[in-house]
């Protein structure tokens, strides 16, 4: 497998990992008014952590960590209406004025999307901890 | 106060769960049920109506609602009264050891069989009714290292809840026709749908109360601690059937096959129920049996319907709640005592455990109907209610009664002489005295007594909560002594003096008696499992193929219905000429899936097909799919790129059938969703319009599917990720519990051959 034969995959995934996060995070926070959201973002995210178990290299490890932050951002966003009597789920928008970017408009909907975000990359965070069990860990055994 | 008291309960199984000394978990425990007989106590007699409801869904009728009026202040007298003194009486009867989950289980149903009593709403009762079923399949399953406890709760377990299951049908049925799910308003129902529900709750009612053939499960409960057995089979769980019958007799009453039903059942159950009394020889047995026939006269008063009966059925409800719990905790103490409880072996116990023995004689003369007791009146109202039908019925409704009292006598004749003889040889050895486990049977027992001298107090609190299901019950009352020019009064001499014949000679012989109908219960859930795991063996085979070719061909079957609704004039082959070039190319991508023979070549070819999707995506203005797409797909390709390292690189060689059944479930399956799709095709602007409106004004933004996604329908989403996660985790746990158990290795060298 790659793990081990090749530097050249394995640099250019560690230099391409923080581009990914970026994109990511422009992803996510672009997605109220143009193409993204947080399950695109968790995508992205994803990507990098399947590249990085391809090349061996670290990256998240506990996915039960990543669905308990998302279940808990969801959870928050969608309870906290019914403490102040709103209905479940009910949004709250806030528009403020930040230097350098000027006018920004934004909502309880964002950290909802956060939460999104965490539980995908913790679905891939699982699913390539099996594959990597499974697959990759066996070749090195036998390399 | 209604709301108070129940959740008084709840918090006491918390409380009794996190005490942090075992010692006193009993004396915690009855706190609530003292409150709520107390207060229950102090409404007797009176003939105010307390309501609590807590609305859920109103426009289902959904509630939490309960109503005490005369019937449940005295139900729950019962209920919470006697255990308290179960309470009282467990603590001696475990003389220390840590028996805090017992404690807050007893305390759990004691607070669902309080609910069940207090229900005024259907759902209410059924989920209370529920509740008494769990928690009493974990109490007669205490002793869980036990095979023969395992087995009889599973039993108790099984034939409750599938009764549970009938009377829920009953319950929808009955909601349905009378037009409320309240108790209080709904008013008399007939004709045939009535008779459905009318039987299906019936059957709901026998089973709990351990009427034919439902009764086996009753027995085999006696293999829970005896604190159990005298709170279960005395005043509550068998009695919540009897109870329902009741509560539905304003209601169903005047269905035909109501009375017939429930008189039948009834008197039959009595007859058996005493026969099996009469056959065994283990002390707690017995009265076990004899419960099940007493709960057969009880079933037999409450479904008869007149105001006489159902007098007596209550009257007989108070007796036997009072009675049968004094004697098993009586036979409790004499097996803690003692060791045994068999009729055969146990000998000089009159003069070495004295308490018992009155105890004994005083509750057995209650249950015999015997003055001066209270089971006597009671059951002189049951005489004379029988004496009230006219017909050929009524003569046999007589006969019934009366043959099942005498053998009520006989049976109690025979456990108190077969007890408390003298067998020679040497008296059995006997354990020191305890106050806790004695002090509340005696208590019981004097009530007997007490109850019948103070006959009209008993009176006036029994007719109230009669006179709430039927009106005419309203003129009736205890009797001390009914006079010698009674009809009833011989009889019920008769039946005493018989009865104690009989019993003084059965008390001679006793043979080792077969257990009739529970193993057949037995052996009907071995079979069930034995199927199941038949059924499991054949489907879950472990070939992931075929487990695929078998959902596609199920999931295939489910758009059937759909192809009704295909618009033919919506169809068109293209919006734009490009999506047809782009169709093509995704078409011919897939059968290279299909065709390649390399691993590798086949999840490129996967990947156009991807690709090819998410361009058709973007030709159709869809750029929110056509990114996520991309990004599945690229995530997908590295996946292959692992999953891959550990195979061969070619596909293995299938046969030609094994081949042409994957061919024909692929077309299947792709027939099926395209006409999905064309049924789902569905384009109403207006729609869509008012969504994106909706999408900027209330969720703050442009992107509509976005808002869609996490604002407008994020209820959705929410159940989705919650779903996801909830199986991601499961899965998770799962392939850790096979690595645990493989020693660190993830996969046997054996199974990687296979796979190879």
């Amino acid at each position: 497998m790659i793990r081990g034969r090749s530097p050249v995959v394995r640099s250019a995934i560690r230099a391409a990992s923080p581009l990914a996060l970026l994109v990511a995070a422009f992803l996510f926070f672009a997605g109220h008014n143009q193409p993204g959201g947080g399950f695109a973002a968790g995508l992205v995210i994803g990507a990098v952590v399947a590249l990085r178990t391809v090349a061996g290299i670290g990256r998240p490890q506990d996915a039960t960590r990543w669905f308990a932050i998302g279940t808990a951002l969801v959870s928050v966003v969608a309870l906290a209406p019914l403490l102040v009597g709103e209905p479940l789920l009910d949004q709250v928008i806030v528009s403020e004025t930040v230097p350098l970017l000027g006018k920004v408009k934004s909502g309880s909907a964002l950290v909802f999307d956060a939460g999104v975000t965490a539980i995908v990359v913790g679905l891939f965070v699982a699913v390539f901890d099996g594959l990597d069990a499974d697959e990759l860990g066996r070749d090195e055994v036998q390399v | 106060m209604i709301w108070i008291l129940l959740v008084a309960h709840l918090v006491g199984v918390v409380a009794v769960l996190s005490l942090p000394n075992p010692r006193p978990a009993f004396a915690v425990a009855l706190a609530a049920p003292l409150a709520s007989a107390v207060w229950a106590a102090s409404r007797l007699g009176g003939g105010e109506t307390d309501t609590a409801r807590l609305d859920w869904v109103e426009g289902l009728d959904l509630a939490i609602s309960f109503r005490v009026g005369p019937l449940g202040a005295l139900l729950a007298v019962l209920v919470s009264g006697i255990g308290v003194l179960i309470f009282i009486y467990g603590h001696g009867y475990f003389g220390g050891g840590d028996r805090r989950g017992f404690a807050a289980t007893l305390l759990a149903f004691s607070g669902s069989m309080l609910g069940l009593v207090w229900a005024d709403d259907v759902w209410t009762l059924f989920l209370f009714w529920e509740a008494t079923s769990v928690t009493s399949f974990l109490l007669v399953g205490t002793k869980f290292t036990d095979s023969a406890a395992v087995t009889a709760a599973r039993r108790a377990l099984l034939v409750t809840v599938a009764g549970g299951l009938v009377l829920l049908a009953g319950l929808l049925v009955l909601v349905d026709v009378a037009g409320t799910a309240t108790l209080s308003e709904m008013g008399p129902v007939t004709g045939d749908q009535a008779t459905v529900a009318a039987v299906l709750i019936l059957v709901g009612s026998f089973t709990k109360s351990a009427q034919l053939p439902f009764h086996v499960w009753l027995p085999g409960a006696m293999a829970a601690p005896t604190p159990v057995s005298a709170y279960l089979h005395s005043a509550t769980m068998v009695k919540a059937g009897i109870v329902l019958i009741g509560v539905m007799h304003p209601v169903l009453g005047a269905v035909d096959i109501w009375s017939g039903l429930g008189v039948t059942v009834g008197l039959l159950t009595m007859f058996w129920g005493a026969i099996g009394a009469l056959r065994h020889a283990d002390a707690k047995l017995v009265l076990a049996w004899g419960t099940v026939s007493q709960l057969g006269l009880m079933t037999a008063m409450m479904s008869l319907g007149s105001g006489k009966a159902i007098f007596a059925a209550v009257s007989l409800v108070v007796a036997h709640a009072v009675f049968k719990a004094a004697l098993f905790m009586a036979v409790g103490e004499i097996d803690i005592r003692t060791g045994s409880r068999d009729l055969r072996s146990l000998s000089g116990l009159r003069t070495s455990m004295p308490v018992a023995f009155w105890v004994m004689v005083f509750a057995g003369l209650s249950m015999a109907g015997v003055p001066p007791l209270l089971g006597f009146p009671a059951k002189e109202a049951a005489i004379e209610a029988s004496l009230k039908e006219s017909g050929a019925s009524g003569d046999l409704i007589l006969a019934g009664v009366t043959i099942g009292s005498v053998l009520t006598v006989a049976y109690t004749t025979r456990l108190v002489l077969a007890l408390f003889s003298d067998k020679g040889g040497e008296p059995t050895e006997v354990a020191p005295f305890r106050w806790a486990a004695a002090a509340p049977s005696v208590l019981l027992s004097a009530l007997g007594v007490v109850g019948y001298v103070l006959a009209p107090s008993v009176t006036d609190w029994v007719v109230p909560a009669a006179a709430t299901l039927e009106t005419t019950s309203a003129g009736y009352a205890l009797l001390r002594w009914p006079g010698l020019d009674s009809t009833a009064f011989w009889i019920s001499m008769g039946i005493v003096a018989g009865g104690a014949i009989i019993g003084a000679a059965a008390a001679r012989h006793s043979s080792p008696p077969e257990p009739v109908g529970a193993n057949n219960v037995d052996r009907l859930i071995d079979r069930t499992l034995d199927l199941a795991k038949w059924t499991t063996g054949r489907v879950q085979h472990g070939s992931l193929p075929i487990y695929l070719v078998v959902m596609a061909l199920v999931a295939s079957l489910a758009v059937i219905p759909f192809l009704g609704s295909i618009n033919a004039d919506q169809l068109h082959a293209w919006d734009r000429p490009l999506q047809a070039g782009m169709g093509t190319a995704v078409v011919a991508a897939a059968i290279a899936v299909a065709a390649i023979r390399s691993r590798i070549g086949a999840a490129l070819a996967l990947g156009v097909v991807g690709l090819g999707v998410s361009a058709l995506f973007l030709i159709q203005g869809a750029p929110d799919l056509a990114l996520t797409q991309l990004l599945v797909e690229t995530v997908i390709v590295v996946g292959f790129v692992i999953g891959l390292g550990g195979l061969t690189t070619q596909f293995p060689a299938n046969g030609f059938v094994w081949r042409s059944v994957r061919i024909g479930t692929a077309v299947l399956a792709g027939t099926a969703v395209t006409v999905a799709l064309l049924a789902s095709a569905e384009d109403t602007p207006s729609n869509r319009e008012a969504l994106t409106a909706a999408a900027v004004d209330e969720g703050g933004g442009n992107n509509l599917v976005n808002v869609i996604l996490t604002d407008l329908r994020a209820l959705d989403t929410l159940g989705e990720v919650v779903v996801l996660v909830v199986a991601a985790m499961g899965v998770l746990a799962l392939s850790r519990a096979d690595t645990a158990r493989g020693g660190g290795a993830p996969l046997s060298d054996d199974v990687r051959k296979v796979r190879r």
